[in-house]
């Protein structure tokens, strides 16, 4: 048994644990068929009204508050309660229309009228109208009491939106200049006027909605509504019968009666509980592929691969002239280096040693889930240590005895983090770590805590080279922080005052453009040719991209795989077959 | 012995602040804080992340925010969670009595199988029967609690003779009664067994260990060469003595009662306070963990004081003044 001074080293401890498991996977995975072709769903059948669906996740929910907690095991959650005014298409990566039925636009790209759909209903039976939208724009999001990240997306150079009513239906977006992310930052949650008000005039807004909070308060638009939850056990959400959405024929979405979240904290139990078919759907890691996959038919179930997901991997140099020996400085900002050490990071073998041959090799800065924006015609770097050999010379590096030297006579050698309690960061450093060691490159590979990998790339800079990873998503106007000379995650050389590079600059330049060009097939060619340049100067070096799993019992209908939302595209199209 | 109890309270509160006091100053040698995590994430600011650490009072000196702490705590007011933003206390006691009704019950196992059987194989020592609860003992002891509960839960997974997690099913509110206590029940028996079984071993050893060694005192023989029937020794003679440490253990026990159990009810997915300080640990949220470690140390003094009361009950050597 564990005592209570133990809580202090369980960190430790977690590290075994993930050790003995990924023994015990490794057992269950030796002589395991790798990589299958994905399924094709079978013909279509008519839906039917009833049933409920199991699922689980890892964490309780936080709050049911969505402006205030952002994490996943409550969105999870909220993303059934609420509903923005946009949405993203999961199939086309598009934005559609949801609370608001259609829009346009001024010629100047100022301002954009919306036009909100009039048969949506609050929970509590009252009407859905532009007072709604106007009050979560001006008193929630850009309320600067409100600690929500929502505000940084809503921001334009410093200006907030202005947000007014029209009339009943129609509600008008003002903003400083043409901004093209407004659709994407639209999708964010509407909240009931009628019932916050009095706690925002109140200043109880913040810790409102928490989780222990009756579940009949928590009033959205959504398909679903809380109708149970118990602490660390369960969520039970219930149809909204008044639903605005119907299918094809005019019937009332949605199918299903109730979901049913589990609360399960280890994922190992929760591969279990699916086995043993008391959850509906789950999402699979790479190492139970082998596991899972010979009960398919006897479980009645299907797994499906939906392709490559936000998730990245990449490795970086500290480029930030304060910080580090001058010597090194100049091999980190020589743009043959860093090519010549993407050559050597070996993603085939990431792929099939970490990654359980679930990922896909990544060379753009945009995943291939990003459909859309995302340029396949980029330079690739594959593993070749030959032609990193021949960059290296170019760049005036020389080995000798096994050993490489800049043209100063420096041995080449450096130290590389990345946060210990992620496993496979931890495993792609060491494959990385032994290639370059064929180069004459010696790396310090030195996992660290989180927190104080933070600190170092936030405050202190005392750092050479880091394995981390982001996960992006649709728009590529939020990579902005990242990839601007001023942000703050412009990790490699933060917060410059202005491009040190000509291809920093011409970055900046594109994701300025980027954020004011309305027209789709142009705002595409922009972001296309900042893959380029990130391609070529590669202040980042990617590594792979981890392929989503999920496997669904067959007696579900309105399964459809897409990279964006797992295989439920609609959960109110989900039915139960009979 | 009421003036004794009265001293030892007392004597509760520097140590209470001894006790908050270096584990609020641990949590803060850690690196970063609660809002680090956010730091990493391309959508927010760092504009956003201090106006929240301001509004956590995190920007402060940490003795000033230990000091607020403790004028809570005065108050009964153990603050809140930065993660689920409501009260710390609403937040333990939805989760301590699931945590109690788990951590006792392996006690009582464990306890319970550990004394005769300790005293069992002390008496017929190198019996076979001896010996495979010895190789027992020492397997418990050795294999982790995380890997039997992992067992357990496959155990139930492949069996179906038991639900794998959680402490009631899903169609609890529609059972009656007493059905309601059986799904209760059926629910605790597997994570309960692993962790009793985890605690039974070494109570076992130390139960047998301390037996023999007061099977070996001279006055024990003294007691056998008067002629006293053999039961009569083993039970007013050597019993007795031999349980004293034991009842000093005991104290702990009270004290793990309310963290014990974290890993077990992780994979049990046992709605429990271990889970919970466990995540707060990992997230840095800073008054949940405070808030747990608070009451896990009054339980510590309180079963200690315990102990020590039994203790003078049991043994008339031992006078509380």
């Amino acid at each position: 048994m564990l005592n209570l001074t133990s809580i202090f080293i369980i960190s430790g401890r977690l590290e075994t644990i993930k050790y003995f498991i990924f023994i015990i996977s490794l057992i269950f995975l030796l002589g395991c068929p790798k990589k299958e072709k994905i399924p094709v769903l079978k013909g279509s059948e008519t839906p039917t009204y009833g049933g409920s669906f199991v699922l689980d996740s890892i964490s309780d929910p936080k709050s049911f508050n969505p402006v205030i907690a952002k994490e996943t095991s409550t969105t999870m959650i909220t993303d059934f309660l609420f509903e923005g005014l946009t949405q993203i298409n999961p199939f086309t990566t598009d934005m559609e229309p949801r609370l608001a039925r259609s829009w346009e636009y001024s010629p100047d790209g100022k301002i954009w009228t919306f036009h909100l759909r009039e048969n949506v209903k609050w929970f509590d039976g009252r009407q859905f109208t532009a007072d709604d939208v106007v009050f979560t724009y001006n008193d929630l999001y850009y309320n600067p009491d409100i600690p929500t990240s929502a505000r940084d997306i809503l921001t334009i150079d410093g200006k907030r939106i202005k947000v007014e009513k029209v009339d009943t239906y129609t509600v008008r977006f003002i903003m400083p200049k043409p901004f093209a992310p407004l659709l994407f930052a639209l999708g964010m949650e509407i909240m009931p006027k009628h019932i916050l008000e009095p706690m925002v005039k109140a200043k109880t807004f913040n810790s409102a909605w928490g989780v222990n909070t009756p579940p009949d308060k928590i009033t959205g638009t959504g398909p679903f509504m809380i109708s149970e939850y118990i602490p660390s056990q369960r969520v039970v959400l219930k149809r909204n019968p008044n639903y605005w959405r119907t299918d094809k024929t005019g019937n009332g979405l949605p199918y299903l009666d109730s979901i049913v979240i589990l609360i399960v904290p280890d994922q190992n139990s929760s591969l279990l509980k699916f086995q043993a078919g008391e959850t509906d759907m789950i999402s699979i890691r790479g190492e139970d592929y082998a596991v899972i996959k010979p009960t398919e038919a006897k479980g009645n179930f299907t797994i499906y691969n939906t392709g490559p997901t936000f998730s990245t991997t990449f490795l970086f140099f500290n480029q930030n002239p304060k910080a580090i020996p001058q010597y090194k400085l100049r091999w980190f900002t020589n743009k043959k280096f860093r090519q010549a050490i993407a050559h050597s990071v070996d993603k085939e073998t990431i792929i099939n040693n970490v990654m359980a041959g679930l990922a896909f090799p990544q060379d753009s800065a945009l995943t291939p889930a990003s459909k859309f924006f995302y340029n396949p015609d980029i330079r690739k770097y594959e593993y070749n240590l030959d032609k990193a050999k021949s960059l290296l010379q170019e760049a005036g590096f020389k080995n000798k005895g096994g050993r490489l030297y800049d043209s100063e006579g420096h041995h080449v050698e450096f130290t590389l983090f990345t946060n210990s309690e992620n496993n496979q960061r931890v495993n792609i450093g060491n494959i990385i770590k032994s290639d370059l060691d064929k180069l004459g490159i010696k790396v310090n590979f030195v996992p660290i805590q989180f927190n104080t990998m933070v600190t170092k790339l936030d405050a202190t800079f005392d750092w050479e080279a880091i394995i981390i990873g982001l996960t992006g998503g649709v728009e590529p106007h939020n990579g902005r922080n990242v990839w601007h000379s001023s942000g703050q995650l412009h990790m490699w050389n933060p917060r410059q005052a202005k491009p040190v590079t000509t291809w920093e600059a011409e970055i900046d330049r594109l994701f300025e453009d980027g954020a004011t060009e309305l027209d789709k097939e142009k705002r595409k060619k922009i972001y296309h040719r900042w893959q380029e340049i990130a391609a070529e100067e590669l202040p980042v070096i990617y590594t792979v991209t981890p392929a989503a799993l999920y496997a669904v019992r067959n007696k579900f209908g309105g399964i459809k795989p897409t990279s964006l939302a797992g295989v439920i595209p609609y959960i109110e199209e989900v039915y139960l077959k009979k | 012995m009421i003036r004794y109890i009265l001293h030892r309270f007392i004597n509760m509160i520097p140590l209470l602040f001894g006790i908050t006091f270096l584990s609020f100053g641990i949590m803060k040698l850690a690196p970063g804080d609660f809002l680090s995590q956010m730091a990493l994430n391309p959508l927010i600011s760092s504009e956003t992340i201090e106006l929240m650490r301001k509004q956590f009072g995190l920007d402060q000196p940490w003795p000033i925010q230990y000091l607020k702490w403790l004028w809570g705590i005065i108050h009964f007011d153990f603050g809140y969670s930065f993660t689920y933003r409501v009260p710390v206390a609403t937040l333990i006691t939805e989760r301590v009595l699931n945590t109690l009704l788990l951590t006792s019950t392996a006690a009582i196992l464990a306890w319970l199988l550990a004394l005769p059987l300790g005293v069992y194989t002390a008496l017929w020592r190198k019996s076979l029967f001896d010996q495979i609860l010895s190789f027992f003992s020492f397997a418990t002891i050795s294999v982790p609690t995380f890997f039997l509960a992992l067992l357990g839960v496959f155990f139930a997974a492949k069996t179906g003779w038991f639900p794998t997690g959680g402490a009631i099913s899903i169609n609890y509110a529609a059972l009656s009664p007493f059905d309601k206590l059986c799904d209760r029940f059926h629910h605790l028996i597997l994570p309960a067994m692993v962790l009793g079984i985890g605690g039974l071993g070494s109570l076992l050893r130390i139960v047998r260990t301390n037996f023999l060694e007061m099977m070996r005192q001279p006055f024990i023989m003294t007691a056998k060469a008067k002629g006293l029937h053999s039961n009569t020794v083993t039970w007013r003679h050597i019993f007795p003595n031999a349980i004293n440490p034991l009842i000093t253990l005991l104290g702990f026990e009270i004290a793990g009662l309310l963290s014990g159990a974290a890993f077990t009810e992780i994979i049990f997915a046992w709605p429990g306070l271990g889970r919970l300080i466990l995540e707060a640990v990992m997230s840095q949220d800073l008054y949940l963990v405070m808030g747990s470690l608070f009451m896990g140390a009054i339980l510590l003094i309180l079963g200690n004081l315990l102990a020590d009361i039994l203790l003078a009950t049991i043994d008339p050597r031992i006078k509380l003044r």
